[in-house]
């Protein structure tokens, strides 16, 4: 084909559905994802010439195969040409085997259609003798579903007629689609209701589903179409479902439609997870008769929107989206569909009810060929369609590849089937009921084998072995001192002897109260040998909590030291006091005793938290014990022995292996004793020793020494558990080893004895997530992710986490109720049990499990587990206190508290200090209303802007002013209107490498329109500016002005350019030059505002920051570069509304609002900014600039508050994070994580005497850091406690606690109370540095201010730089006033 | 009222290149003669022309199904309004 002439007088508009698919390509231009090519196969003899004219004759009859896209000025429009020469090509494949034809077809399929050409592409393939294939592919922008059965219904009229000989007979009247352009364009005026209906819909959408738990980020548009026919019965069925006066709608199409929308909610529902959940439907939009007939490409994409609740069944869910589906077809009206309404789904359900019938009389068979590609917002596409008429639906999943693992593209229409029928069989049937895996994937999953074939040997078997082939051997190392095998041994052998002398031996329970020493080594050792089991009691346990575990235990003695031991309660067990008895266990023989232990009895029992208030005891059998260790010696083994140190809580499972594993594998235990009071400072101390190569902890553990270098460390091996383990955090950590160590996650609660699921860290395969896989079930376990019918759940999908095999406890001591209830029959292998762990997982493409949090209301803190309910029920016990609640708070929350917004401006009430009056309003808003008439003064008439400009402009070499031009409107507008003045203008853009594809579009187009000389500025510095800046200022902005003052300054010297204009807005102003103290003056000098703001931007730039080290600032450091250049603000002379903006830039410029950036706003970074910002300080940095452009006028309260609630796409985020090299600051989970708790009863009592007294019966660990009398506790609409209402409370009582350095001196309060105020802060210390608290040149404009009215003064603006803290500069003022004296 | 609805039906909801003679006892819905969206369209034209508003309970096949059956419900409708305008 040709090009065409263009009539330029036919250029006409996209419609809305054309501008977004126009849009779409454009951001992917050579993905073919809008191909729509159809394969019509014909039984029958074609007349191949007659076919050939009909077609001619069809490109005649319809404009939307003659139309051609063209960009004017950057505008997109469309043309339809009156001719386009085209003679149908013709092709022989008869002979040709099938697979042929159809690779053929489909690679045809793909090709890429060059929009400024007809958008069609067609071939007529000659099969057979009886057999033709008619190949027709368009363009979306020039067709639809229903388009196509139209071309192909007058395509069939045509040949038919022709091969008549009616000749004169053309097609059946064909309309244009020229008139639906005209048609909608007409219609955007009734819609502006509609319009908002879909805007104000689509606000309840948080974050799009992630499909089977994926969350990477979608970066291609390839897809796989995987095909499912319903077949005849289910179909049938599905019919007779739909006559179900519960069920039917209006027409068949409409129940069908409605049938397999809310079987497609109820998959994501299960595949995600997520309740509030959107679909994207097509609505055909062919709102008339005449449109029903007209080819072209009529639908509009809408979302459906559901709120799921988790007892849904589907019938009640179906109404749900009955409802909805009406309200849909009422708002569906033509050209209400937006950028932001499609971008409001990731899901789209296509009902297709169009349908093809016979050519020509000959049986036709109609395929929709998929061109291998969809837009990569679109996850996934679920067809339905009959196009075939042949009564049986048929279902094609379109699955986009980076979603959806291979495996997971063929599970999905499965899945999909088990949903439908489980509808189909019963519509009240919970949506959470139907097993979505199929009898296939159910068996293969499993497949696992719990037994363990291999006898394991046991440890003390082990031990001994070790004992006799290395006597001399170190064994334990403690306080200098080492003990050998053979000594070690030959202890344990005497006390085990002693022990049965006293008849502690075979199934007896045996108690152990002892400091970590070479003597609790002993007697684990020597329990073992006698064939007792142990059970470990920390020596910082209170006696409450001691008489307790000794009682339930049933312990038959109690080995302990006198030195603990004389600080017991009178008790029954009888007491074994090494120290006292040691020289008659000395006297034992110290030969082994060779007892055999029944792998079923029990080694050890420890107690763990218990929601009942009381302690509980898990019952480890030494099967169990041996497995785990057994295990543990393999894996972790390197060819080195293992040298462990011992310095965690013996009552804590996770001490287990550091205590066996040296010990069976020939290696050293050095033993670190607890301190006898205070904080528990081991770990430094095996760090600073560097004796070990190996060391088992907790990530809280970890969190405490990140930051610190350990290149010289001799550990090699470090395996962490207990709980959720960042993938920062130990990124960080391999880091400070020098990557020289493996790390392990290792997974395993108390009940599945220390560690039954494990992963080996890989920082660059794992640095995708947040937190380290877990990773795969150790052999002789299994590790089952079920959902609540114990029914496993797909690959990806979130479940609960259950553990089968050897590993697992015998149970709870003394509680067959709760061992019952959490060690459940295994479902698939009869005998086994499973014990539900109440964590939740989910298990990726390899295999790897990933922990994702609690079920219920058990925390963890620093590893340990604790039931908040154990810590509720002793409070209560306690005198004068009815009812009590104990949350963990995690401070990093204390952004979700509820926040509010000023009602005029929307400023958010946790922007620092503020202050709101009775009617909401914020104080900025009040004060500014004192002021507001003043400030009037500031700005300037357009008339003088133009006399600056205009004047000695002979004297300029080449231009008169550079403007900068960032793309948005606010400087395009500017640009435009400096060149309206008759200027020569430089335009500058900063290139900061995240301006958005369209955004540039419309910067080049804007400076081609205009004939503007334009320059893009770069620096190599820019990411380093940029983190320099989220670290400064918690945004990317303050460091992309600086630099752009600065390269922009840089040029305007050089080219000798005068002035640069900017097209900073009104409200830019007030945020960062125009504080309200500049007009505190009852008679407001301008000049003085303006003198002191050219102060301020002398500060600015000289501030040491990322801009002064990486670029060239030496221009700055004489101050006539000030005089030099100057910078004149537009907008200080011109009030331009955004109305009056946008209409000049739309009749004047092509300037087009980007739609690429997710947002208002032209940069792709901005985001990260603003995500920053929000985690840091917890509101927008948007929040206050945004106030003041309402204060302004020149935005709404509403448009500001879109603005600043529009969802962040995390991933994205972090993935420029990333690529600019800025890291989150590390969050130590253990200082962020406290227990607070909250109690009813008469009157307040004392905390430190309720912390003392529950030191009583809880350990230092589970006593509460705060305690709060309430009046009642509040509770949700349910009638239970409401526990985040009690999280939300806490954060602002515990802000009260930072420490600082109170002011001592009258001076130093005004001062400290100013700078508070100033850098919104609750407190100062008077050590603070003004520019570590934040403090920048607008900041010092306040103080400065602030500070000379207060103490009549007249200190330069430089002053707080040069005594930064309140100490030195109450010093240095002290001297001023003794100076003056 | 059937002539109203029907020269609606008939003028701008109906597919198909002939035009059809719509009878007041003609099935809309099961026919297909009306989709699903002119289905609303013919409910955003009632609401407009008798100024009443219809709610999603009441968009039924019953209500629907034929003129003759939309005729009667708005009727009823009409007559209650005034009856509780009374």
């Amino acid at each position: 084909m040709k090009p065409e002439t263009i009539n330029k007088e036919k250029l006409l508009p996209l419609t809305q559905s054309q501008l977004l698919m126009w849009a779409g390509q454009k951001l992917y231009p050579d993905a073919p994802f809008y191909n729509m090519a159809h394969s019509f196969d014909i039984e029958g003899r074609i007349n191949t010439d007659i076919f050939q004219k009909a077609f001619a004759e069809l490109i005649v009859s319809c404009d939307a195969l003659r139309t051609v896209f063209r960009e004017e000025n950057g505008l997109p429009g469309q043309y339809i040409l009156a001719e386009v020469p085209f003679e149908l090509p013709l092709m022989d494949f008869s002979g040709k085997d099938e697979q042929s034809i159809r690779q053929w077809l489909q690679e045809r399929s793909e090709q890429i259609f060059d929009l400024d050409r007809p958008l069609f592409d067609s071939v007529l393939i000659k099969a057979g003798e009886e057999r033709f294939i008619w190949f027709l592919n368009l363009h979306h922008l020039v067709t639809d579903a229903t388009s196509s059965t139209i071309l192909y219904e007058a395509m069939n009229k045509l040949y038919t007629s022709f091969l008549e000989g009616n000749e004169e007979d053309r097609a059946a009247e064909v309309f244009s689609f020229e008139d639906y352009i005209r048609f909608e364009t007409g219609q955007e005026e009734k819609n502006t209701e509609n319009i908002a209906y879909w805007k104000e819909k689509i606000k309840v959408l948080r974050s799009e589903p992630k499909l089977y738990g994926n969350n990477k980020t979608v970066k291609t548009s390839r897809t796989d179409r995987v095909s499912v026919s319903l077949g005849k019965e289910r179909t049938e069925k599905l019919k007779t479902l739909i006559a179900q006066p519960e069920v039917r709608s209006w027409t068949q199409d409409l129940s069908l439609f409605t049938v397999f929308t809310t079987t497609l909610f109820a998959f994501l529902y299960r595949v995600s997870g997520q309740k509030t959940l959107a679909i994207g439907t097509p609505s055909h939009n062919r709102p008339t008769k005449k449109f029903k007939q007209t080819p072209g490409v009529f639908i509009e994409l809408y979302p459906l929107i559901a709120g799921i609740e988790d007892n849904d069944s589907f019938l009640s869910l179906l109404q749900k989206i009955k409802t909805e589906t009406n309200d849909y077809l009422r708002h569906a009206q033509p050209g209400c569909s937006s950028a932001e309404t499609g971008r409001s789904f990731n899901v789209v359900l296509n009902y297709i009810n169009a349908s093809f019938s016979d050519f020509n009389g000959y049986p036709m068979n109609s395929e929709w060929i998929h061109p291998s590609h969809c837009d990569p917002m679109h996850h996934l596409r679920c067809h339905v369609q009959d196009m075939d008429a042949s009564g049986i639906i048929e279902l094609q999943f379109d699955l986009n590849k980076d979603v959806f693992n291979k495996d997971q593209i063929q599970a999905v229409p499965g899945h999909f089937l088990q949903l439908l029928d489980a509808f189909i069989a019963d519509m009240e049937t919970p949506l959470s009921k139907p097993v979505l895996l199929t009898d296939k994937e159910i068996s293969s999953y499993f497949t696992e084998d719990i037994k363990t074939e291999n006898k394991i040997k046991p440890l003390i078997e082990r031990f001994e072995e070790n004992a006799a082939a290395y006597p001399d051997r170190t064994a334990l190392v403690f306080k200098g001192e080492s003990i050998t095998f053979e000594e070690l041994n030959n202890r344990s052998n005497q006390l085990a002897r002693y022990l049965k002398d006293q008849g502690a031996d075979d199934g007896k329970t045996i108690a152990v109260y002892l400091r970590r020493s070479p003597d609790y080594i002993i007697s684990l050792l020597a329990i073992l040998k006698a064939g007792g089991n142990y059970v470990p009691i920390p020596s910082d346990y209170p006696l409450k909590r001691i008489d307790f575990i000794l009682e339930e235990s049933n312990a038959s003695v109690l080995i302990s030291h006198s030195e603990l031991a004389d600080k017991l309660n009178e008790r029954e067990v009888p007491l074994l006091c090494l120290d006292k008895e040691q020289e008659k266990i000395l006297k034992e023989g110290t030969e082994n005793l060779k007892l055999e232990a029944d792998p079923e009895a029990l080694a050890y029992t420890i107690y763990t938290s218990g929601s009942t208030g009381k302690p509980k005891g898990v019952m480890i059998s030494h099967k169990a014990l041996d497995s785990y260790i057994n295990w543990a010696a393999e894996y972790y083994h390197t060819g080195e022995a293992f040298n462990f140190p011992l310095f965690t809580s013996i009552g804590f499972d996770l001490t287990v292996t550091s205590t066996f594993l040296p010990l069976i594998s020939g290696g050293k235990l050095l033993i670190y004793g607890e301190a006898v009071s205070g904080p528990d400072m081991s770990l430094l101390n095996v760090l600073e020793d560097n004796q070990v190569n190996s060391i088992k902890l907790t990530p809280s553990h970890l969190s405490l020494i990140a930051g610190t270098k350990f290149s010289d460390s001799g550990i090699r091996t470090m395996i962490v558990g207990g709980e959720d383990f960042k993938t920062s955090l130990a990124a960080t950590i391999a880091e400070a080893f020098d990557n020289k160590i493996r790390i392990y996650n290792e997974y395993g609660p108390t009940e599945a004895t220390v560690g039954c699921v494990v992963h080996n860290f890989d920082p660059e395969k794992d640095k995708e997530e947040a937190s380290v896989p877990i990773g795969k079930a150790i052999p002789g376990m299994q590790a089952l992710i079920l959902d609540e019918y114990l029914q496993p759940v797909p690959q990806g999908v979130i479940g609960e986490l259950y553990l089968g095999g050897s590993g697992l406890a015998n149970g709870y001591a003394n509680r067959p109720e709760l061992s019952r209830e959490r060690f459940i029959e295994h479902p698939q292998l009869p005998g086994e049990r499973l014990y539900v762990t109440g964590d939740l997982a989910r298990s990726d493409g390899k295999g790897n499990l990933h922990y994702l949090g609690r079920k219920d209301e058990q925390v963890k803190l620093g590893g340990i587990r604790i039931e908040l309910a154990e810590i509720e029920a002793n409070i209560s016990e306690l005198e004068n206190i009815d009812e009590s609640v104990v949350v963990m708070i995690d401070k990093k929350k204390g952004a979700d508290e509820e926040v509010k917004n000023c009602t005029e401006c929307g400023l958010p009430s946790n922007f620092p200090s503020v202050d709101f009056n009775e009617e909401g309003v914020c104080h900025l808003c009040t004060t500014f209303k004192g002021y507001e008439e003043k400030t009037k003064k500031y700005f300037k008439d357009p008339k003088e802007l133009k006399e600056i400009l205009t004047t000695s402009t002979e004297n300029n070499p080449e231009y008169d002013c550079l403007t900068l031009l960032s793309g948005g409107k606010d400087s395009t507008y500017v640009l435009a209107k400096l060149m309206d003045m008759g200027l020569r203008v430089l335009a500058f853009t900063l290139d900061n490498g995240y301006i958005s594809d369209q955004a540039k579009a419309n910067i080049d187009r804007v400076v081609t329109q205009l004939g503007v000389d334009h320059i893009y500025g770069d620096t190599p510095a820019m990411n380093e500016i940029f983190v320099d800046s989220l670290h400064r200022h918690k945004n990317v902005c303050n460091g992309c002005f600086k630099t752009i003052y600065t390269l922009s300054t840089r040029i305007a010297l050089e080219k000798k350019i005068p002035y640069i204009v900017t097209g900073l807005s009104r409200g830019q102003f007030f945020e960062t030059r125009l504080t309200e103290e500049l007009f505190w003056d009852e008679d407001v000098d301008i000049r003085e505002i303006d003198n002191t703001i050219l102060e301020a931007r002398k500060i600015y730039h000289r501030e040491e920051d990322a801009v002064c080290k990486l670029l060239d600032v030496s221009m700055f450091e004489n101050d006539n570069v000030f005089e030099k250049v100057q910078f004149l603000d537009f907008y200080r002379y011109n009030d331009v509304s955004l109305e009056e903006m946008l209409r000049y830039l739309k009749e004047k410029i092509s300037w087009v609002r980007p739609t690429d950036t997710g947002r208002s706003t032209n940069c792709l970074i901005n985001q990260v900014g603003i995500y920053v910002h929000k985690k840091e300080m917890g509101y927008s940095n948007y929040a206050f600039p945004y106030s003041w452009d309402v204060r302004m006028g020149h935005k709404t309260r509403e448009e500001a508050l879109d603005e600043i609630d529009e969802p962040i796409e995390e991933k994205e985020v972090f993935r420029i994070m990333e690529e600019i090299g800025y890291k989150l600051p590390e969050e130590s989970s253990s200082d962020s994580n406290k227990l607070i708790a909250y109690y009813t009863g008469d009157e307040k009592r004392s905390s430190s005497e309720l912390r003392q007294e529950l030191g009583k019966s809880l350990p230092g660990y589970m006593i509460p850091v705060h305690f709060k009398h309430m009046e009642a506790l509040p509770l949700t609409p349910n009638g239970k406690i409401d526990r985040m209402a009690l999280q939300d409370l806490n954060d602002a009582q515990l802000s009260m606690d930072t420490p600082y350095v109170a002011p001592q001196t009258e001076i130093e309060e005004i001062m400290a109370e100013i700078w508070a105020e100033v850098l919104k802060m609750d407190k100062v210390g008077i050590h603070d540095d003004f520019i570590a608290l934040g403090g920048h040149s607008l900041a010092a404009i306040r103080v400065t201010a602030r500070m000379n009215e207060a103490f009549e003064m007249d200190f330069a603006l430089n002053t707080v730089f040069e005594y930064p803290t309140i100490a030195e500069f109450s010093k240095h003022i002290e001297n001023t006033i003794m100076e003056l004296l | 009222m059937n002539r109203i609805l029907i020269n609606y039906i008939s003028g701008e909801l109906i597919g198909g290149s002939e035009d059809v003679a719509i009878n007041a006892d003609d099935d809309l819905l099961g026919s297909g003669l009306v989709d699903s969206l002119g289905m609303m369209k013919l409910v955003l034209f009632i609401e407009n022309e008798f100024q009443l508003k219809i709610p999603p309970e009441d968009m039924t096949i019953e209500n629907f199904m034929t003129v003759e059956c939309i005729s009667n419900y708005l009727e009823t409708r009409i007559q209650n309004n005034t009856a509780t305008v009374k």
